[in-house]
Order: structure tokens, then C-alpha cells, then sequence
């Protein structure tokens, strides 16, 4: 059983709930994005699915492993960037992976090309002789992406993998999560970057401690759908009439300008013949798309509590 | 879980890599060693360089009322330092591999390498298991050292008087190859378990360096003349050090796991 499986997940600190009731199932080469604010419960979601911290509530498997049981089998199949690169200062970037690279028990000889393949693609070629403690925050980060896929994992986890890094070094790092995807691999990106989760992701669950929504990047711009209609005088006046609609959008007033909500594009005609019947003179209908951003950020509000 | 060798053998080796380039730590390492070797050869020095001094003799005989008239004092005390002084020795080998494994566990937290570690396939026994080593083999090193630097010492300075060499000896022998190894054992689970609980290096060394109290409280006993160091003495230290040993050893396996590992940031 390929993939990621999560029923009812849950996990709770004592008396605090930092994730409860999560499902979801991300399938065998697909970039899933977690995507929520701070404290939604991202990092001990992955802590859970990396085998780290014990659920608490229901189940999960990762590539066929439990991630309650089959801690080790697990470990090894999977590669986690945790939120902190957690590197070794005093050691060289060399030694930093071929600790890890012992720790899996690689074939150093087999590992090595890879690794210094990676190394070359983040422009860290010939620096792997330095101490770790004077790299800048970019390479650390590089070097910890490197030290994730040593051990050529089929999942990944990215807990923030660009969060800290200047434009350049967040977009050689996406670039990296791109390709890496491109090579077939399982990848979870936790971020509270909306532009990157909607770049890199195929189908993202927005999270703040339960699953608020998820679906494709394309389908939740889709519910952020909208008619923005101008007409002749105060567009207020017209609200009254948009609420007798059989499906009540949410209707926001501004000047002559409306902006409608709609579920489906189906909903337009039926709008603007309403606005009509009312006796507003449309000037123009467009449809729109909220940014994803007030798509996202309407879904926190909803979910909070 | 199985326990895979090699996964501790790589947390050794890497703990012993960042040892070497530690200077810091090697040098407050080395202070240690240097006292417990320096301080008895000069005490040694100081009978042999006045053998005869009147006051000698009234120091034995608080130490010992029955010393016979025709016996050296100064031979006396001499051997009366290196029985009581290898309970001070013993501080060496608790207290090197407290310096080392608080660094090296809770320093993990300290600079959050610990969670990528741990989401390696290495198990919390593997962990340990490297950890200590990588703790014990330079303390019992060290300690071995300055026992082979303690023994030409002493048998230099105190050759004019005694003209054989005193060292090493039995007591001795025994005690650093056999008693020093579990007093290190005992340092360095204190330091493992205290540096699990704490997320600061100074603070589990701080913490874990309080044990080395009661041996320095010990041999303040034998000085005043409260205690009486010998061959017994040292075996039932030893012996106690033995069960703790074991008793660390229990906790350790039931109380470190990933879990708990993770979930204490402190
Ligand atoms: N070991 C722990 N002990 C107690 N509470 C914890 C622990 N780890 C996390 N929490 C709590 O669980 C909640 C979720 O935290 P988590 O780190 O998973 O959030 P996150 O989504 O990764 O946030 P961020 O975006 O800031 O990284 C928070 O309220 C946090 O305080
Ligand atoms: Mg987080």
C-alpha cells in the first residue's frame, strides 16, 4: 500500500488539542500541501506521520508502514526537512551527510553520487570541506534539503522549506522541490506561503488543528468565485433584492460597484437578470477570482474556534 | 527493534568527530586530569623534601596513634596520600564523562539537530548506546593517561627517600582499571538522563556535576582522620557505584524514548 493514508488523526499535549480528527489520503507521487497558520498543528502533524510522536487518536500509514508501530521500517523510507535545518556546526557539510548516510546504513560509495549531485544542483559543490558553522542561513538549508534525500526517500516531508530565505534561495529551493516531485517522489509541503503551496501542490488541505478544506490549488480558488457587477448609482440599494435569490450570495456593496459571491458560474446569468428585474442599469458584469489569499483567509475565520 | 551496531558506532563517531574539534570542551577536559595528576606528586614532594621535620611525626600520629617509633613519617604519610588520594582521583572519571554527554545529548536539543537525528531510523537505544561511548572511551582514556603520568610522578619525586618505586600499586591498579570504569559509567548515565529532561547543555552539566559531591565530601572524611581509605573501602564504593550503575541503566531503557526525546524542548 503505496502513498499516505490518515484516518481520524489526533494528537493532544495534556489538556491541549494540537490536531484532531485529520483525514486525508495523498497518493503515490503527488506534492500535497498542509497549509495553515502558525501553531495550526503542520509540524506535529508530520511529527506523527514521520513516527516522532505517537497519535494520540486514530491511524495512519505511510508507504504501508504504521506510523505507530512500524517506527523504523518507516524512518527508512521516508526523508524529513524538519523546521530547523539541525545541523552539526563544527563538522563539515561532508560529514554532516555521511553521518546520516551511516545512520541508514548506505553503501557510502553508492550514496556519495547522489548526494554530491544535489549538492552541485544547490550550488554547494566544493564548499563540502568547510565547517557547516560558516555557511550562510540559504546553504544551510540546502544542505539540509541534501541530507533529507540521502537515502533516496519515497516520501518526503517538508516542514516550512523556504521559510528564513532570501527570493533567490526560496525560488533555487522550490525549484529543487519541483524537480524532485518531477522524479516521481511522494512529497508533503507544510507552509504558510500561499504562492508557493499553490505553485508546487497538486491538492492542498488547509488545516488549523482540523481539516478546514482541501482539494485542488484550482478547486479552492474556484470557491473564491465572484461577479463583480457596476451600476448606475449606489449599489446598496440592490442588496436587498440579491438576497431574495434562491441561493442568498454574499453580497459586498462599494460605490457603484457590487461584488457577488458566487458557487458556480451558473449563478451569473441569474444574478445580473435580478439586478435588472430590480431596475439597476448594469453597466458591466465580470466574473472574478478572489486571490487565494482571501479564499484562505475566509476559511480561518470560518474554522475558528 | 532491532539494535543495529552500526547506527551506534555512527553516533560515536560523530560525537567523537565533534569532540576533536571542540577545543573548548577538550581544554576544561584537560584542567581536571592535570589537577588530580600535579597536586599529589607535589604533596609527595613536600614529606620526601623534609623527611625528618619534627612536625611530620605528630601529623602521622593523628592519623595513626600506633605508628611505631622507628617508622618513617614521612613514609607513612606518604602512603596515607596515595590510599586517600585516589578517592579524589575517582572525581576524574565521574566527572569527564558529564562534561562530555551533557554536550553531546542536550546539545542536540540545544542546536535542534535532535529531531532530525531521530526521524533517522537510529532507535533511542542506539543512541544511548553511542552517546556513552562516545563519553566513556575518552574518560577512561584520560583517566588511564593520567594514571601512567601520576605513576612516574610519584616515583620520581619520591625516589630519594624510598628508592624503590611506589607506584603502581596494587590498590591503584585495581582501582583505575577496574572501580574508575564503573565510576564513569555512573557519570555518564547521570549525564544522559539529566541531559534528556533539560534543553541546555551548561545546565545538564551543571545539574549531573552535583554528583560528584559526595566523592569530594568523602575524601574531606578521610582527611580529617573520620574515614579510613583502604583496599575494603574503595571495593564497597565500588560496589554501590556497581548497583547505581545498574540502576541507570533500568531508567535509561525506560525512560528515553523518541517521544519523550522530542516532546521536551525545556
Ligand atoms: N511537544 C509539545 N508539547 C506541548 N505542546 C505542543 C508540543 N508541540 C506542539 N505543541 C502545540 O501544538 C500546537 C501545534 O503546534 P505545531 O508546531 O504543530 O504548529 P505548526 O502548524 O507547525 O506551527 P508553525 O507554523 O508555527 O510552525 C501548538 O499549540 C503548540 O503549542
Ligand atoms: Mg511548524
Amino acid at each position: 500500500m503505496s502513498g499516505i493514508h490518515v484516518q481520524e488523526l489526533g494528537k493532544r499535549f495534556g489538556d491541549r488539542v494540537a490536531v484532531e480528527a485529520l483525514s486525508f489520503h495523498v497518493r503515490p507521487g503527488e506534492v500535497f500541501g498542509l497549509l495553515g497558520p502558525n501553531g495550526a498543528g503542520k509540524t506535529t502533524t508530520v511529527r506523527m506521520l514521520t513516527g516522532l510522536l505517537q497519535p494520540t487518536e486514530g491511524e495512519a500509514t505511510v508507504w504501508g508502514h504504521r506510523v505507530d508501530r512500524d517506527g523504523e521500517l518507516l524512518r527508512k523510507v521516508v526523508g524529513l526537512l524538519t523546521e530547523q535545518p539541525g545541523l552539526y556546526d563544527r563538522l563539515t557539510a561532508r560529514e554532516n551527510l555521511r553521518f546520516f548516510m551511516k545512520l541508514h546504513e548506505l553503501d557510502e560509495a553508492a550514496a556519495w553520487p547522489r548526494a554530491r549531485h544535489y549538492l552541485e544542483r544547490f550550488g554547494l559543490g566544493g564548499r563540502e570541506h568547510e565547517p557547516v558553522g560558516g555557511f550562510s542561513k540559504g546553504m544551510r538549508q540546502k544542505l539540509a534539503i541534501v541530507r533529507t534525500l540521502v537515502h533516496d526517500p519515497k516520501v518526503i516531508f517538508l516542514d516550512e522549506p523556504t521559510s528564513g530565505l532570501d527570493p533567490e534561495s526560496a525560488r533555487t529551493v522550490r525549484d529543487a522541490v519541483a524537480e524532485l516531485a518531477s522524479e516521481g517522489r511522494t512529497i508533503v509541503l507544510c507552509s504558510h506561503n500561499l504562492a508557493e503551496v499553490e505553485r508546487l501542490c497538486e491538492r492542498v488541505a488547509v488545516v488549523k488543528r482540523r481539516l478546514l478544506a482541501m482539494g485542488p490549488v484550482r478547486e479552492l480558488r474556484h470557491a473564491g468565485q465572484a461577479l463583480e457587477v457596476r451600476v448606475e448609482g449606489e449599489a446598496e440599494r440592490f442588496r436587498g433584492a440579491l438576497a431574495q435569490l434562491p441561493f442568498a450570495p454574499n453580497v459586498l456593496a462599494e460605490g457603484p460597484k457590487l461584488r457577488v459571491m458566487l458557487a458556480d458560474d451558473a449563478q451569473a446569468p441569474d444574478v445580473v437578470a435580478c439586478l435588472v428585474g430590480a431596475g439597476a442599469r448594469v453597466h458591466s458584469a465580470v466574473p472574478t477570482q478572489r486571490p487565494l489569499e482571501e479564499v484562505y483567509l475566509e476559511l480561518l475565520r470560518e474554522g475558528r474556534g | 527493534m532491532a539494535f543495529r551496531p552500526k547506527r551506534a558506532l555512527a553516533v560515536f563517531w560523530k560525537d567523537f568527530l565533534d569532540l576533536r574539534k571542540n577545543v573548548g570542551l577538550l581544554v576544561s577536559m584537560m584542567v581536571l586530569p592535570a589537577v588530580m595528576v600535579l597536586v599529589p606528586i607535589g604533596v609527595v614532594w613536600t614529606y620526601v623534601r623534609a623527611p625528618d621535620h619534627a612536625d611530620l611525626r605528630s601529623v602521622a600520629l593523628f592519623y595513626d596513634p600506633t605508628l611505631p617509633l622507628g617508622a618513617s613519617a614521612a613514609r607513612f604519610l606518604i602512603d596515607k596520600t596515595l590510599t586517600d588520594w585516589f578517592g579524589m582521583f575517582l572525581v576524574m572519571p565521574v566527572f569527564v564523562p558529564i562534561l562530555i554527554a551533557s554536550q553531546s545529548v542536550a546539545g542536540e536539543k540545544e542546536r535542534r539537530t535532535l529531531e532530525p537525528l531521530l526521524a533517522s531510523p537510529v532507535t533511542a537505544a542506539e543512541l544511548v548506546t553511542g552517546k556513552s561511548l562516545a563519553a566513556l572511551v575518552p574518560s577512561v582514556a584520560i583517566t588511564w593517561t593520567a594514571f601512567v603520568l601520576f605513576c612516574v610522578g610519584v616515583d620520581i619525586v619520591a625516589w630519594p627517600l624510598v628508592k624503590m618505586p611506589l607506584m603502581p600499586n596494587a590498590l591503584w591498579t585495581f582501582g583505575v582499571f577496574v572501580i574508575a570504569p564503573l565510576f564513569a559509567f555512573f557519570g555518564n548515565g547521570v549525564a544522559v538522563l539529566i541531559s534528556a529532561r533539560v534543553s541546555e547543555a551548561r545546565m545538564a552539566q551543571q545539574l549531573s556535576a552535583l554528583v560528584v559531591l559526595p566523592l569530594v565530601g568523602m575524601v574531606g572524611g578521610q582527611v580529617a582522620g573520620v574515614l579510613k581509605a583502604g583496599f575494603g573501602y574503595y571495593l564497597l564504593q565500588g560496589a554501590v557505584v556497581l548497583v547505581l550503575d545498574a540502576l541507570l541503566l533500568w531508567a535509561s531503557i525506560r525512560l528515553l524514548d523518541r517521544e519523550r526525546l522530542v516532546s521536551r524542548w525545556g
